[in-house]
């Protein structure tokens, strides 16, 4: 029960985009977040990573408030990749992957060979080698994904959530890193639009219209029923003759 | 000797620094001995030599007046002025992640203007302290009011809705300006109206010493909070959000440096009237020579700001024979232009 939130809600102008969710997230998972477009995906992963203050409800890291907690301390803990996260900085890929060092450093402890370590290993991890001298602006849209999942590394969490972290890559990439991602020694919640990916998530939770409708393994919450109740498709459930998992395929619900 | 890595990293710093430190005192003596009428480079060393360190060369008293009592405050204060504009000027820029963000742009120059010609007109005692007072004061309600016009506006301090704080800022301006004159043409005699009018456009002439033991204090609060922060800085590259994940207390940060950029530019504007274009210009030209880490960013661009306001004071001084230019003047002419190259990289950029 690394992170729990009870009751978690979030209106802006009165309108709900969040409302009365309640979710554990135990210690090691990859617990996987799915819905439509306006399911309030974004919002969630903002409110559990405690950059949005909730209207309602908490979120708890750790048995802790996360509202109670300094934002240095929660980043120490929780890194957070958002969507779309843009400079217009002349910075590096270094400058930016350094970034995720800031949670661990003070003026009075500054920046030591340790943290190059950790920098250059998170390179090493999202396949960045090599382009620590490059300008942000030379790179493309799944080398910046790359390198906003590398400062999250280095920021070495125990919590690492990510907003649709594999959008902007190539198929090799979206594997890669969603294989690094399970096999980090980390808890993470991902938001995803592939289904087929939150398949290989220890859990999957189903957000519809700002409510949790679903939680669990991903064979049982991911229905075909279910799937055209929430995301408006007829799916049909394909086997892999090459190792006999299912995957789905889908159609226009009419 | 074979030095490592770090120290050769270490070393070369070092001699940037002195580098820059050099090119500061050069700056210096240039703005002392450059003017109305010439005075060679000895007899400045040796009156410098007296006043300090008790030497006892002869020279001319008047020779001596001139460079202690009205070229050295005024060259401190330039430099001094320089960096603060220019380091409220680039932290404006990196909190609000706005290129054309200055602290004269957005409106607080003005502000600040208006609230030192409030304390003057009314007489609350027209020190440069209590002027000061009331420079802050009327830079923060400018800066709160600009804020507040982009963010009903829809701009706020996101990528995209950078246009809007230019623009309220542009109508935050006219409106303290309005404001400024409203106060002088009501209340202010002729000969304050007229002293007034002539500190408004920037001038350097009334510095005396006074005035430096206000101004170096704040330059140096200015620049020590932004080399404490440096890391903050650094982290709202991508926004103010990717700066909270990264475990920074973004709301306070903001509140803290703006509070900063607030108090070094009223104090500025206070002493020597609001210079344009020293803020806009000077952290963009520091970016290209040293990079973005604010570690660095900010000594940089507090040297050059020195050097540079002291450059644009000798060239006001000197470039129509016989008659002072308005240092506002030669700020803008250089500063224009190069708001407008930001302006068009701005557009070509992804």
């Amino acid at each position: 029960m690394i992170l729990e939130a009870h009751g978690l809600g979030w209106s802006v102008r009165g309108k709900p985009i969040v409302t009365g969710v309640d979710l554990v997230v135990n210690e090691g998972e990859t617990l996987g977040l799915v819905g439509p477009n306006g399911s309030g995906k974004s919002t969630m992963m903002k409110l559990l990573a405690g950059i949005r203050q909730p209207t309602s409800g908490d979120v708890r890291v750790k048995g802790e408030a996360l509202r109670a907690m300094p934002r240095r301390a929660v980043a120490q803990l929780i890194a957070f990749l958002e969507q779309q996260a843009e400079t217009t900085e002349a910075i590096t890929v270094k400058d930016a992957v350094d970034l995720g060092r800031t949670p661990w450093l003070t003026p009075l402890q500054p920046w030591s060979p340790k943290d190059d370590l950790i920098v250059a290993q998170a390179l090493a991890d999202t396949d960045m080698e090599g382009f620590e001298r490059r300008s942000w602006a030379t790179l493309s849209g799944g080398e910046r994904q790359r390198v906003h999942l590398a400062r999250a590394l280095a920021q070495q969490p125990q919590i690492l959530l990510l907003d649709e972290p594999t959008n902007h890559l190539d198929v090799q990439h979206q594997l890669s890193i969603l294989d690094l991602v399970a096999k980090l020694p980390v808890t993470s919640v991902v938001a995803l639009h592939d289904l087929n990916q939150a398949v290989s998530c220890d859990r999957v939770g189903v957000l519809s219209g700002g409510r949790l409708v679903a939680l669990g393994p991903p064979h049982e919450v991911l229905t075909v029923e279910r799937i055209g109740a929430v995301f408006g498709v007829r799916a049909s459930i394909l086997t892999d003759p090459a190792d006999g998992t299912h995957m789905f395929r889908f159609h226009p619900a009419s | 000797m074979s030095l490592t890595a770090s120290q050769e990293i270490y070393v070369s710093r070092l001699g940037r620094g002195t580098l820059g430190f050099a090119a500061l005192v050069v700056a210096v003596l240039a703005g002392i001995c450059i003017g109305e009428t010439p005075i060679p480079v000895s007899i400045v060393l040796q009156t410098l030599a007296n006043r300090i360190f008790g030497s006892a060369y002869v020279l001319d008293p008047i020779d001596m007046g001139v460079i202690w009592n009205y070229r050295l405050p005024r060259a401190i204060i330039a430099a001094c002025c320089g960096s603060g504009l220019a380091i409220s000027g680039m932290v404006l820029q990196s909190l609000l992640r706005n290129a054309l963000a200055d602290p004269y742009l957005l409106g607080i120059s003005a502000g600040a203007s208006t609230g030192a010609v409030a304390v003057t007109v009314a007489g609350m005692g027209a020190g440069a302290i209590s002027m000061s007072l009331g420079a802050f004061v009327g830079a923060v309600v400018a800066f709160a009011l600009v804020a507040i016009m982009a963010r009903a506006a829809g701009g706020g301090v996101t990528l995209h809705g950078t246009g809007q704080i230019v623009l309220a800022g542009i109508a935050g301006s006219q409106l303290f300006n309005a404001l400024t004159s409203f106060i002088i043409t009501k209340s202010a005699n002729a000969e304050q109206a007229r002293g007034i009018m002539f500190w408004l456009l920037g001038n350097l002439s009334g510095a005396r010493w006074p005035d430096v033991w206000l101004a170096v204090p704040i330059a140096l609060v200015g620049l020590a909070a932004c080399i404490w922060y440096a890391r903050a800085l650094d982290a709202f590259a991508f926004g103010a959000e990717s700066a909270s994940s990264l475990g920074i207390p973004v709301r306070r940060v903001q509140v803290v440096l703006i509070g900063f950029t607030a108090l070094v530019t009223a104090v500025m504007v206070s002493i020597v009237g609001s210079i344009g274009f020293v803020g806009l210009v000077i952290p963009h030209a520091a970016r290209f020579l040293v990079g973005v880490r604010h570690g660095r960013l900010g000594p940089a661009t507090a040297l050059i700001g020195a050097v540079f306001l002291i450059t644009a004071d000798v060239l006001s001084r000197t470039i129509i024979p016989g008659q002072v230019l308005p240092i506002g003047v030669i700020t803008a002419l250089v500063g224009a232009p190069a708001f407008a190259v930001i302006l068009i990289r701005g557009r070509r950029a992804p």
